[in-house]
């Protein structure tokens, strides 16, 4: 008895089941009948902008479909300047409904390749004060915010991003130092990315190698400041190319110039 | 139309059978909608391109017809103004933060699947006085535990004569794909532009029987003659360069110009010694006092 109360259980289940994914069919049934419709007589608007005709304001449906449709193209397009904003470099700012804080995203990229974002909050309600935030300790935030939130919001965020972007720029350097030429050897590097040594060899079978200190003295900057060339062979370090792979590494960035010494047999 | 009645089956393999072909109904129906949704996005989008000044009257009756109240607005398109607005506002910040005005943009999807999509952007715009025109596709994968964004295929192009400087920039910058670079840069260097331009104007008004804009207040070069000494002249040339990796520097040079006969009678070695001397004047003073006190030594 208890065996068929079972089964008549699980058939009941399967039944319900059923019935489930045929209701879900009508309902995209339907939704797909007015997608066509909506589709159709989006069509036929388009065709007759694109020929120049007069739109028929007297068939009240028509025209409050048309309204809804030229209000969600506008959207749209404003939707689609918000993205290009937030690509090109912008801030995306987020703000409570009240106006009582607001929180800015922070994109950050390096030739192409979109890095971290980082976020803050910020409290509005008597003096601007940063509430929460993700950005990392090595860089000066509270410096940054002591210098120029009060004083000019503008000038707080830009400075903000700049640390931000050449921080990510630096850090991605060095991961395509890694990727790009696999016989540089990282000896020594940091959080804030602003001290690099790492060791080039200079041909295949001996130990001859080349020691390059960078420092970065601007931390608003990809490029380093400071260059030191060293190796056991002091003739090699004081050589016409390695003054230029000197100047190389002080104009460009880490990995182009190591690409381009590599180019030009300087290292291997 | 008579919409058909499920017909239940007893059996369990039936019933499988059955659920597998309604999943694959529900699953067909899915993408004929989204393929449907995204015929619609394009014909919007294209709509908008295309016709986006004749309709603006339109909308305008619309918006009027939300701020005066009328009830007779459906509530899904108030929802749509209220987006709209809200959208209009934060772009009015947006290019009050960043300083860059766009004017025209174009979106066109390439590719699109669960996992990568491209976008091919074409955007037009102008930052101060300077106008742009920037072509870039972006790559965007998804996968379960990363991400990734990507800049493939940038295209400037700049339009004016500030520009003739910054090809090496450029060049670069289409290289290496640094869309963010090139804007940051670009800010920059159009606010530089600005300072000079203001700058020189400021002093053509302020001087202007001493002060010369040969090629206007949007160029490099301002002339300053004495009435009392023509022939020699004193040219100031303002240039602002920006380096391959974008470091925008403003450098000042100052050249003079003399008649053979006053040369004779610069004792002194003024002619020679001036473009230093000027170059002190700047360390300590600054642009603008510095030219200010090259112009009242002619002024005497």
């Amino acid at each position: 008895m208890l065996e068929k109360a079972g089964t008549a259980g699980q058939e009941k289940q399967k039944q319900d089941h059923l019935k489930e994914l045929h209701a879900a069919i009508l309902t995209l049934r339907a939704k797909r009948e007015r997608l066509f419709a909506e589709t159709a007589a989006l069509k036929d608007l388009k065709d007759k902008l694109d020929q120049g005709l007069p739109l028929e304001e007297e068939e009240t449906d028509d025209f409050m479909q048309l309204e809804q449709f030229l209000l969600k193209s506008r959207l749209m397009q404003l939707k689609d300047l918000q993205t290009v904003y937030h690509l090109i470099g912008g801030y995306n700012l987020i703000e409570s409904k009240q106006g009582k804080s607001v929180c800015v995203s922070f994109r950050t990229a390096f030739e192409g390749m979109y890095l971290e974002t980082y976020n803050l909050e910020m409290d509005l309600r008597r003096t601007v004060q940063i509430s929460r935030h993700n950005i990392p300790p090595c860089v000066p935030l509270e410096r940054l915010a002591k210098e120029h939130l009060q004083a000019d919001f503008k000038a707080f965020l830009e400075i903000l991003s700049l640390h931000l972007n050449a921080l990510a720029g630096r850090k991605q350097q060095v991961l395509l130092i890694k990727e790009l030429i696999g016989t540089v050897e990282i000896i020594e590097r940091n959080q804030l990315c602003n001290f690099l040594v790492f060791m080039c060899k200079i041909q295949e079978e001996t130990e001859a190698a080349v020691l390059c200190t960078l420092e970065y003295g601007d931390l608003t900057q990809c490029l380093p400041t400071r260059v030191t060339i060293e190796s056991e062979n002091k003739t090699l370090a004081e050589s016409p190319q390695w003054k230029k792979n000197q100047v190389l590494l002080m104009e460009s960035p880490v990995h182009s110039a190591l690409l381009t010494m590599r180019k030009v047999g300087s290292i291997v | 139309m008579r919409k058909n009645k499920p017909v239940f089956v007893g059996k369990q393999t039936d019933m499988g059978t059955m659920e597998q072909k309604l999943n694959e109904e529900l699953k067909q129906l899915q993408r004929e909608i989204e393929v449907c949704e995204a015929e619609q996005d394009s014909y919007v989008r294209s709509i908008s391109l295309q016709h986006g000044e004749a309709l603006r009257g339109v909308l305008q009756t619309l918006y009027n017809k939300k701020e005066k109240g009328d009830g007779t607005l459906k509530k899904d398109v108030s929802k749509l103004i209220t987006d709209i607005t809200d959208t209009e506002k934060d772009l009015r910040r947006q290019t009050n933060i960043s300083g860059i005005t766009l004017t025209e943009c174009c979106v066109k999807t390439l590719e699109k699947n669960e996992r990568k999509t491209i976008q091919q952007y074409r955007l037009t715009g102008h930052c101060c006085f300077l106008s742009f025109q920037v072509e870039f596709a972006l790559v965007d994968i998804q996968d379960s535990d990363s991400s990734l964004q990507k800049i493939t295929d940038l295209n400037v192009i700049l339009d004016g004569a500030e520009f003739k400087d910054l090809c090496a920039f450029v060049s670069r910058v289409e290289e290496t794909k640094s869309l963010f670079l090139f804007f940051r840069t670009l800010r920059l260097f159009s606010e530089r532009c600005k300072q000079r331009s203001c700058t020189l104007q400021y002093f053509k008004e302020k001087y202007p029987d001493v002060v010369r804009l040969p090629e206007g207040c949007r160029s490099e070069v301002m002339m300053i003659q004495s009435p009392k000494l023509p022939g020699c002249t004193m040219s100031i040339f303002w240039k602002i360069s920006v380096s391959k990796e974008g470091v925008v520097q403003p450098k000042l040079e100052l050249l003079m110009k003399m008649p053979e006969q006053a040369q004779k009678m610069d004792t002194n070695n003024v002619m020679e010694t001036a473009p230093e001397a000027f170059r002190s004047l700047l360390k300590i003073f600054g642009v603008e006092a510095s030219i200010e006190s090259l112009i009242k030594s002619v002024c005497f």
